[in-house]
């Protein structure tokens, strides 16, 4: 029989543990349609024919969050034919409250126990026999993290899921009761069979996205409506907040009897725990230091060795030659060679390279996540980043993207929500990454001398990029609206699992090596074929210079766009394409049109060549313009995974370069006014454009404060 | 009665009054904040509150902290 089974519960209950627990290796991790709330599904370890699917965790089943409206909308329309819903045993009765809006639903539920574990330990009992008779739906103790009760669970969600239409239990008080009653006689026949209870409450409540979803009589909505105000007139309350009381009053009453406690004063450890981590003196600095070490031990050390011996020899020494000869020993084309040897394994190569680093840095803040403190973090920078229109937890992935941005998009994942986590991924690629380094190198060496500032000022162009950023998108439609504030729950502190890490870690790399097997493989043989071929005395073929091949024509034909940025040549054109490939290309590919093969890391040898090209003012405006654009493919591509949209990636990419066009500008305008060498034309644009920055900056925020649920019956 | 920003850190209070907008009073109803229920500030940071309610750990911000009574 296959059978599908929901998994519902509260964030923090031990959801996904259970979930891996139950399906082990066999799911897949994808996105609910049209939304960036991740999708979880998989097949039961012990029985292929039953799939399971993991909700996002919510508190209640009301519309105020996406998570909550994504699982109800599973719930209603997909029907599984069981849930599982987990409770924390050791909140029973927060968790409950979710409980007792399941079992309205049509759809059997096996409520299981979570963290009996922990229970037992803290001498605790929980008699489930008198709260399977509270709920009407059998109760099981497990410990997911344990592995304990899995089998005693299953068990009774197959015989649950055969045998639907049990008896329900009533929640709510007698007057309650009494009008939920009238409204769900009315709502016989309008409504699914069985579904008339769920639809009574939700009209009752004036829940708009029912509504709207619903086609009920316009005489009977006015009968709930005088219904329910009668009922609110009685009871001095609005109906929701009646709903929610009634919910909390049958929970306490239900658990006073079955739910013996040992009595304890002192304080839990997560409290002890959170009294110095979230200190008003220690909280910064410690967080300070735990960056730092995730930082020193991703970016600097252990990951920067491994990126390097993937790089130069893995790479460099193994692969690279072992292909060549190979091909050679089998007498390849020398065409076919330079497709597979410099276009394919060194152009997706050169991304591999990050693997490991990546890989490093997703343990890291697997083990932050896992254990907690990554929830304190956001609290901690709450207060500052909300000035920016950010949220605290925007700062991780700002700091990933200092050594890479495709992490730190990624890592924007752990934001709950939406407008802060798409604006979020918008902008963490203005942080410089490691392979921006050479291009501040280059610029910094061969036009300003090696002076000490333009390396840090790099990091603060991309900070105020960032802040600015923020600040002027929060303004904008569609990332203006309800100011959402703070509420987040904080999970106790424990001892992250090593198997969830690990599969953290797994998912996350794997989709960007994925990523690179796909979109930078493509593009890898595009450049490589762009810069080899051209026409040559008007037949195409094979070209020795660069000026004549494909890319070389484009480079000419794009060059004027940057002139008003003081570096509209060909060379510079072409080297900010190839940016877009791999920020890595810029340097490589001045060396290659300034006639070098190869050049050192910082590009020493064109040194001399590119002050005789560029003035130090447009060779700092093209260093800012290539900081801020968009970022390489593989980025690229990991802001559309998380986007999930493409609408939104390509808005993500033209705000990103149209922002770094614009700053470049008024850098290079605003410096040649200085210098005496102002241009007219440019001149006006840049006051333009700084008028509208400025403008942006400090215009108010437009509250919207009138609440847009006024329910017309 | 008295916004919970006042509130010493470690003293035991009852909620007796939730206010501001219906929508975000029922996400904090949704979360266990409800009137009579037994809370307890953690630590405080910048203004903003963590909390103990219903046995979890919760973290708000000045603004809704200033509207819960106790």
């Amino acid at each position: 029989m296959s059978c599908k089974i929901a998994l519902v519960g509260n964030p923090n209950s031990g959801k996904t543990t259970l979930f891996n627990v139950l399906t082990g290796a066999n799911q897949s991790v994808g996105n609910w349609p049209g939304v960036t709330v991740e999708k979880k599904e998989g097949k039961l370890k012990s029985n292929k024919e039953i799939s399971i699917i993991d909700l996002p965790g919510i508190y209640s089943l009301s519309p105020y969050t996406l998570e909550e409206v994504v699982s109800r909308n599973y719930l209603l329309n997909e029907k599984p034919d069981c849930m599982i819903n987990i409770v924390d045993g050791t909140n029973l009765e927060r968790n409950l409250y979710l409980t007792t809006q399941l079992i309205e639903l049509s759809i059997p539920v096996v409520v299981a126990v979570n963290m009996m574990d922990i229970v037992q330990k803290n001498g605790d009992i929980i008699e489930t026999k008198k709260l399977e008779e509270a709920f009407g739906c059998p109760f099981v103790e497990i410990s997911a993290m344990k592995s304990n009760g899995i089998d005693n669970l299953l068990n009774k969600v197959i015989q649950v899921a055969k045998k639907k239409g049990e008896k329900r239990v009533a929640i709510f008080n007698d007057s309650v009761e009494r009008i939920l009653a009238q409204i769900e006689s009315s709502l016989e026949g309008k409504v699914p069979v069985n579904e008339e209870r769920w639809y009574a409450i939700k009209l009752f409540e004036r829940d708009e996205k029912v509504l709207s979803n619903i086609k009920i009589e316009k005489n009977i909505l006015a009968k709930v409506e005088a219904l329910t105000q009668e009922l609110e007139k009685e009871l001095d309350d609005d109906s929701e907040s009646i709903i929610t009381n009634e919910r909390y009053h049958y929970i306490t009453t239900a658990i006073k009897d079955s739910y013996v406690k040992k009595n304890r004063e002192q304080l839990t450890l997560s409290d002890k725990i959170d009294r110095i981590v979230t200190n008003r003196i220690l909280a910064l600095p410690i967080f300070a230091a735990v960056m730092f070490i995730v930082y020193y031990i991703s970016v600097t050390t252990v990951g920067t060795i491994l990126t390097d011996f993937t790089n130069d020899t893995l790479f460099a020494e193994w692969i690279i030659p072992g292909v060549s000869g190979f091909l050679e020993s089998i007498n390849t084309a020398e065409w076919l060679q330079g497709l597979l040897v410099d276009g394919i394994v060194g152009g997706v190569g050169a991304v591999l390279g990050f693997v490991p680093q990546i890989f490093v840095l997703f343990i890291l803040l697997a083990i932050l996540e896992e254990c907690g403190y990554m929830a304190r973090v956001a609290f901690v920078l709450d207060r500052i980043f909300c000035r920016f229109g950010l949220s605290g937890k925007s700062f991780i992935p700002m700091l990933i993207s200092t050594g890479c941005g495709i992490p730190g998009v990624l890592a924007s994942r752990t934001i709950e929500n939406e407008r802060d986590r798409r604006i979020t991924i918008m902008t963490t690629t203005f942080m410089p990454c490691g392979a921006k380094l050479p291009i501040i190198a280059l610029i910094a060496g061969a036009l300003f001398g090696g002076q000490w500032w333009v390396a840090p000022s790099a990091y603060f162009v991309g900070i105020l990029a960032i802040i600015i950023s923020g600040i002027m998108l929060k303004k904008t439609k569609p990332f203006r609206g309800k100011p959402s504030p703070f509420v987040m729950e904080l999970p106790a502190y424990h001892a992250p699992l090593p198997s969830a890490v690990l599969r953290s870690m797994w998912e996350r790399g794997w989709s960007f090596m994925k990523k690179a097997g796909t979109i930078i493989l493509l593009s890898a043989i595009f450049i490589w074929f762009a810069s080899g071929y051209g026409f040559v005395n008007g037949s195409f073929g094979a070209v020795e210079e660069y000026e004549s091949s494909i890319l070389g024509y484009i480079g000419a034909a794009i060059a004027w766009i940057f002139s008003p940025l003081g570096f509209g040549n060909a060379k510079a054109a072409v080297a900010t394409f190839l940016g877009l490939v791999a920020k890595e290309n810029v340097v490589t590919t001045f060396g290659i049109l300034y006639g070098y093969t190869e050049v050192t890391e910082n590009g020493m040898e064109i040194w001399s060549l590119l002050q005789a090209d560029y003035s130090a003012l447009a060779g700092y405006s093209f260093l800012v313009f290539n900081l801020l654009c968009a970022p390489c493919f593989a980025a690229i591509g990991a802001i559309h995974r998380e986007m999930n949209s493409g609408k939104w990636t390509w808005f993500a990419i033209l705000y990103q370069t149209g922002f770094a066009y614009v700053v470049a500008l008024m850098i290079y305008q605003f410096g040649m006014l200085f210098t005496g060498n102002e241009n007219v034309i440019g001149l006006v644009f840049a006051f333009i454009f700084a008028f509208i920055i400025l403008f942006m900056l400090f215009k108010p925020y437009k509250e919207v404060h009138t609440l847009k649920t006024d329910v017309k019956m | 009665m008295m916004p919970l920003t006042l509130v010493e850190i470690g003293k035991k209070n009852i909620i007796k009054k939730i206010g501001g907008r219906s929508e975000i009073r029922q996400h904090l109803e949704n979360l266990g904040f409800v009137v009579g229920a037994t809370i307890t500030i953690v630590s405080q940071f910048g203004g903003n509150l963590i909390i103990n309610i219903k046995e979890s750990r919760i973290a708000i911000s000045r603004e809704i902290a200033s509207k819960i009574m106790v």
